[in-house]
């Protein structure tokens, strides 16, 4: 179930995601968040099981508090995708997965980055990319409207058209997008 | 007897102590001059950073263990280190559990238990004293934990080298209502007092409303 969305622009990144929780063939929430940040540079969306998803995100954070103050500067988005992946390959391979399918962006000293990592770990980097039931009618929209050059705004508008159109479509997907914008600069310096 | 003692140094002696332990706080009582003061304003600590010598970087002697919380201790350094990375993960760990961030009563007792682990068995106790400072929904809070696993609050400590010495400094400039910069000049002062002159000191502080432990750097005199 669900959409989420990532793309990458010159200006930054953006993430999108719908609200709908499903039960079975029932909705089983219309306000939830699949959108989170591990902090102000770095985001996660997720699409698959919600408590997974959550517990998932807050190992994240403790791990990158922790070695950001151990060596003093924060992690980069690479880093932060690597660490998570890590953690959904180890479970896969003792045959406890995460049953989630992410997407990590966010801004760092080398600029904007989109990486995916699917429930066995294996990441990549992209431009854009969706995930999720709705995923299919979300790459229409992206294939067609994507630009490298495109401003944040544009990117913007064209992950939550990417999104709604998922909505409009998929029985997994609907009751609203979320959408994150991280422009650049926004880095964290070492502190 | 004496040897059957001397074979069993973890053992309590005949007068009752842990000698293990004693040697311990001697090791912190050698360690760096170092000082935690608190206000219900803020919390400062502050250390004597030694050895310097041109051309070295001063080590890092005040950390940041969470948001919230700051630490920093005297003895042996690698062991203060390594207690440091125990209270880090501690905090952390809490976080993952509860989604919040630890209290400093609850973070202190994390450490003193896993010190009191090292009393117990035949192995070298840690040789480090650890001044732990941070604001929690009990306001801000200063806690010193030794060695042994004891812990103990309160509004001023100092540990390591010619610490009564400097606490006693503290005790005749400390008032409830030291404004922060003020607190910061009677550290230093107390520290330099016990050492005789010019010393290079690393001070952190947190306060009550901003709840962020952050290193305060003081600019360094011209050359």
């Amino acid at each position: 179930m669900t959409t989420t969305v990532g793309i990458r622009s010159k200006d930054g990144v953006v993430l999108a995601a719908d609200k709908r929780a499903s039960k079975g063939f029932f909705v089983g929430s219309k306000v939830v968040q699949k959108i989170f940040s591990l902090d102000d540079a770095t985001a996660v969306a997720i699409a698959g099981a919600m408590s997974d998803a959550e517990y998932l995100v807050n190992l994240a954070k403790a791990e990158r508090r922790l070695l950001a103050l151990r060596r003093g500067y924060p992690l980069s988005v690479k880093e932060s995708a690597k660490l998570i992946s890590n953690i959904v390959y180890s479970s896969m391979k003792s045959y406890n997965p995460f049953y989630v399918e992410l997407v990590v962006a966010g801004v760092d000293l080398e600029g904007p980055h989109v990486y995916t990592s699917d429930m066995s770990g294996a990441i990549t980097s992209e431009d854009f990319m969706s995930s999720g039931s709705g995923s299919p009618i979300a790459y229409g929209v992206l294939e067609q409207g994507f630009r490298k050059e495109s401003s944040l705004e544009d990117t913007r508008k064209l992950a939550e058209a990417a999104v709604r159109a998922a909505m409009e479509r998929d029985p997994g997907s609907g009751n609203g997008v979320d959408v994150l914008a991280i422009p650049n600069g926004h880095a964290l310096e070492a502190n | 007897m004496a040897t059957e003692m001397s074979r069993m140094p973890f053992f309590y002696n005949q007068e009752g102590r842990l000698v293990q332990v004693d040697y311990a706080l001697q090791a912190v009582s050698r360690g760096s001059t170092t000082i935690g003061l608190k206000t219900k304003d803020f919390a400062l600590l502050s250390s004597q950073v030694k050895p310097t010598r041109p051309l070295m970087e001063p080590a890092e002697k005040v950390f940041v263990v969470d948001d919230h919380i700051g630490a920093t201790g005297s003895g042996y350094i690698g062991d203060v280190t390594t207690l440091l990375d125990q209270v880090r993960v501690a905090a952390q760990r809490h976080r993952v559990v509860y989604d919040e961030p630890i209290d400093v009563g609850t973070l202190s007792r994390n450490l003193s238990e896993y010190l009191h682990e090292f009393t117990m068995y035949a192995v070298r106790p840690f040789g480090a004293s650890v001044l732990l400072a941070g604001v929690d929904h009990l306001g801000v809070q200063l806690i010193q934990v030794d060695p042994s696993g004891t812990t103990f609050k309160g509004s001023a400590f100092a540990i390591g080298q010619s610490a009564d010495e400097a606490l006693e400094a503290i005790v005749k400039g400390y008032r409830p209502d030291l404004p922060a910069d003020d607190a910061v000049s009677l550290v230093t002062q107390a520290i330099e007092g016990v050492n005789g002159g010019k010393s290079v000191i690393e001070h952190g502080i947190i306060t009550a409303a901003a709840k962020r432990f952050e290193h305060r750097h003081i600019p360094a005199p011209a050359a």
